[in-house]
C-alpha cells in the first residue's frame, strides 16, 4: 500500500489520426502497415502523484489531454509510454448511464450497470434502494429507461456510479447534471466520499467549482503538464495565461478590459480607474482570501480636472453570474469632496462572509449626481474565496447566525 | 485466463440476463420465434431436398426405415449451434462499443453473455430433436455421446467467434467475408446430405468435406443421435479436447487483441 491512490510516472499516449485509420482490409493491404505519418501525442511525459483521500482536479483547454489522461487512469486507454499505478478499485464517471439498455427498466439497469462497474451482486442488491432513493426517480424506476427524460437518465447514472463504493472515483465533466437540487446532492455526496477517505479526480471547466472542491489541481496544455499544485495557485496561473492569450488574440477586448487604452472604455473618462487590486491587511496583492478574513479592493483613480465628489461603485459577481453585493461610497455616506489628481479608494470587506467560489469585480464611477457614467471597467479584477472547511454548494454568503437549542 | 472467466461469472451472467430480457421484448410471440424459425427452415428444406432433389437419408438406428427430416434436423441443430455462436460473437464488440469506450471491464464478458442466451435457443431446438426421435422410437444409449460432442462444438465455435470478433473490430470487412465463407461451408458440411452420397461420386469433393472440422462434429451427432452408432471414444474425446483447445487459443488471442479495445471501436 502506498500513500498515493494514483501514481502516474512519465505517461504518454500516442494516437493515430482518424483520417489515416486503416479499418478495412483493403486499405491495410494496399497501403501497408508501416505508414503512420500523422501520429500525435495527446498526452506526453506527465508525472502526477495523487495522495489518498484527496480531491484532484485536471484543467486545460479542450484537447489538452485531460480526458485522455483520465481514461488512462481508468484503464480504458493503455498508456503508450510510462506507468500508471492505482491503489484500490477505480470507478469512472466518464459518461453517465453508459451501458444502460433502453429496453430495460431503471431497476434492471442498476443491476446490470453495477455488475459492469464491478460490484458483487450481493452488494448491488444492498445498495439498490439507496440508489433509487438518491436518484429521486420514485415509481419511474420500474419503467424502461428509453422513456426517461435526459435529466432522469443522468440522475440514475450518477446515482449508480457514486454508490459503487470506489476507492478512486474519476469524474469527467459530469458535475453539471440535473437541476440545482440534484447538483447540490451530488456535491454533498462527493464531499461525503472525500470525508470517507476516497480519492476523487475531477476534469472540469468549472474553475469556480473546482476551486472549492479540489485540494490540488494539474493544468495540462497540449498534452503536457504546465503546472500542478494547490488548487488556487494553479487556477490563478491558468487564468493569467488565458487572459494573456485572449489579450494577444483580440486587442479590442483587451482594450475594453485593460487599463492602458482609456479611449475604448465606457464613460466620459473625466475620472479614470487606473488600477484594481485585491489586497490583504498589509496591502499585499492576493489572489484568494479565506471566508471570515478581511480583504480590501484597492482602486487607483486619476482625476485630470477637479470634479465634485464622484460615486465609485464596486460590484462583486459570483462565477455563477449572481451579483452578490454592490457597495458604493454615496450609499455609505462617504463624500470625497472636490478632488483632482491621483487617489486611492479602498473597499475593505471586514470579516468577509463570502463562501468558496470565484468572484469578479466590476468598477463603475458616476458623477456627483449619479446620472453620468465617468468610467466603467468590467472584470477589473477577480479573486477566489476558499474555506478551510470546504463548504461548496452551501450558498454564497455565511450570514451571522445564532443557533439555539432547548 | 480461465480463472478470470470464473471470477467474472457475475458479469457474464449480468450480460446474459440483459440479452435474455431484451431479446424478444418488443415482439408478440417472443421466445416462440426461437422455435418457429428453425422449424420453418426444417419444413422448407425437408420438402425441397427430400421431395425435389430426392436425397435419401441413411437408415435410422432402430432399423425401421429412414427419416430425412430427423437426419436433417440433427445436422441443423449442430450447425445452428456453430453458426449462431459465431455470428453473435462477431457483432458483440461493436454493439457494446459505447460501453467499452467508457468503462473498463473484460471485453469477452458481453460476448460470453450473449452466447449463453444463444445456448438457450440451441437447447430448445435440441428438445424438439429429442421429441422427434422419441416419436420415431429411435432411442439409444449412444445419445449420451451427443453431450461431449455438442460441448466440443460449442467450445470450437466460441473460440473461432472470439478470434473473429477481435478481427472484426479492427477490420470491418471481416463480417462480410465470414458471411460468404459460412455460406460456402454450410454446403461443405453434411447437413443436407449424407457424406456417403458424395463418396464414390466425386473423390476430391469428399476429401474437402472430410477436411472440414464441422463435418466431424455433425457426423458425430449423426452417428450418436440418428444412427445410434457409437463413434470410437478417442474420436469423441478429440472432438471435445479439440474444441477446448480452439476455445483456449481464441481466448488468448482475444486477450491480446482487446488490450486497446477502448480505442479501436
Amino acid at each position: 500500500m502506498s500513500e498515493f491512490a494514483v501514481d502516474v510516472q512519465g505517461v504518454g499516449k500516442r494516437f493515430r489520426r482518424h483520417t489515416d485509420r486503416r479499418n478495412s482490409l483493403k486499405e491495410r493491404i494496399v497501403r501497408g502497415r508501416a505508414r503512420n505519418p500523422e501520429d500525435f501525442w495527446a498526452v506526453r511525459d506527465v508525472t502526477l502523484q495523487i495522495p489518498k483521500g484527496s480531491v484532484y482536479g485536471l484543467i486545460g483547454h479542450n484537447g489538452s489531454g485531460k480526458s485522455t489522461l483520465l481514461k488512462m487512469i481508468g484503464g480504458i486507454y493503455r498508456a503508450t509510454e510510462g506507468t500508471i499505478a492505482t491503489d484500490g478499485r477505480v470507478a469512472a464517471l466518464i459518461e453517465l448511464g453508459a451501458g444502460f439498455h433502453p429496453d430495460m427498466t431503471g431497476r434492471e439497469n442498476i443491476a446490470l450497470n453495477g455488475s459492469i462497474l464491478g460490484l458483487p451482486r450481493k452488494e448491488i442488491l444492498a445498495v439498490t434502494d439507496e440508489i433509487i432513493d438518491f436518484s429521486g426517480l420514485g415509481d419511474f424506476i420500474n419503467d424502461p429507461v428509453k422513456h426517461y427524460s435526459s435529466g432522469m437518465y443522468v440522475r440514475l447514472g450518477f446515482s449508480v456510479a457514486v454508490h459503487m463504493k470506489p476507492d478512486v472515483l474519476l469524474v469527467d465533466e459530469v458535475l453539471a447534471v440535473g437541476d440545482e437540487e440534484f447538483q447540490r446532492k451530488c456535491f454533498d455526496h462527493l464531499y461525503s466520499l472525500r470525508r470517507a477517505g476516497k480519492t476523487i479526480i475531477v476534469v472540469s471547466h468549472g474553475l469556480g467549482q473546482l476551486e472549492g472542491l479540489c485540494d490540488e489541481i494539474a493544468w495540462l496544455e497540449r498534452g503536457e503538464m504546465q503546472e500542478h499544485g494547490p488548487a488556487v495557485e494553479t487556477i490563478a496561473a491558468y487564468l493569467r495565461k488565458v487572459n494573456a492569450d485572449e489579450a494577444a488574440r483580440n486587442p479590442m477586448v483587451s482594450a475594453v478590459r485593460g487599463i492602458d487604452d482609456d479611449g475604448a472604455r465606457a464613460g466620459d473618462q473625466s475620472v479614470q480607474v487606473t488600477r484594481a487590486d485585491v489586497v490583504d491587511g498589509n496591502g499585499t496583492p492576493i489572489t484568494h482570501a479565506e471566508t471570515g478574513t478581511t480583504f480590501t479592493i484597492s482602486l487607483g483613480i486619476t482625476v485630470p480636472e477637479a470634479i465634485l465628489g464622484p460615486n465609485v461603485r464596486v460590484a462583486l459577481q459570483h462565477d455563477s453570474g449572481t451579483l452578490v453585493s454592490m457597495p458604493n461610497n454615496h450609499r455609505w455616506g462617504i463624500d470625497f469632496g472636490t478632488i483632482q489628481g491621483e487617489h486611492t479608494v479602498r473597499f475593505a470587506f471586514v470579516d468577509n462572509p463570502l463562501l468558496p467560489g470565484r468572484y469578479r469585480v466590476h468598477v463603475d464611477v458616476f458623477d456627483y449626481t449619479g446620472s453620468r457614467l465617468l468610467d466603467s471597467w468590467n472584470d477589473a479584477v477577480e479573486f477566489a474565496i476558499r474555506s478551510p472547511r470546504g463548504e461548496i454548494g452551501q450558498g454564497l454568503v455565511e450570514l451571522p447566525v445564532e443557533i439555539t437549542f432547548e | 485466463m480461465l480463472t478470470d472467466l470464473y471470477s467474472q461469472r457475475a458479469l457474464i451472467w449480468a450480460f446474459a440476463n440483459r440479452d435474455f430480457a431484451t431479446r424478444y421484448r418488443s415482439s408478440i410471440l417472443g421466445w416462440a420465434w426461437s422455435l418457429i424459425q428453425p422449424l420453418a427452415t426444417l419444413i422448407v428444406f425437408a420438402a425441397v431436398f427430400s421431395v425435389v432433389f430426392r436425397i435419401q437419408a441413411p437408415p435410422l438406428g432402430n432399423g425401421e426405415g429412414s427419416s430425412y427430416a430427423a437426419f436433417l434436423f440433427t445436422g441443423l441443430v449442430t450447425w445452428n449451434l456453430f453458426a449462431g455462436l459465431l455470428n453473435l460473437s462477431m457483432t458483440q464488440l461493436k454493439s457494446n462499443g459505447e460501453l467499452l469506450k467508457k468503462v473498463q471491464f473484460p471485453a469477452w464478458a458481453p460476448i460470453l453473455g450473449a452466447s449463453i442466451v444463444q445456448l438457450v435457443q440451441v437447447l430448445l431446438e435440441l428438445l424438439v430433436l429429442v421429441l422427434m426421435l422419441l416419436f420415431l422410437r429411435n432411442v439409444g444409449w449412444t445419445w449420451i455421446l451427443a453431450i461431449p460432442i455438442l460441448l466440443g462444438t460449442m467450445l470450437f465455435a466460441q473460440g473461432v467467434g472470439l478470434m473473429l470478433s477481435i478481427l472484426n473490430a479492427r477490420f470491418g470487412d471481416v463480417m462480410y467475408i465470414v458471411a460468404v465463407v459460412l455460406g460456402a461451408l454450410y454446403f461443405l458440411t453434411p447437413v443436407l446430405y449424407p457424406v456417403s452420397m458424395i463418396e464414390g461420386q466425386n473423390e476430391l469433393l469428399a476429401w474437402v468435406i472430410r477436411l472440414n472440422p464441422m463435418t466431424w462434429y455433425v457426423e458425430g451427432m449423426h452417428e450418436s443421435m440418428y444412427s445410434l452408432v457409437a463413434p470410437p471414444l478417442w474420436a469423441v474425446a478429440s472432438l471435445l479436447v479439440g474444441g477446448f483447445a480452439v476455445f483456449w487459443i481464441g481466448l488468448a488471442v482475444f486477450d491480446r487483441g482487446s488490450e486497446d479495445i477502448g480505442e479501436l471501436l
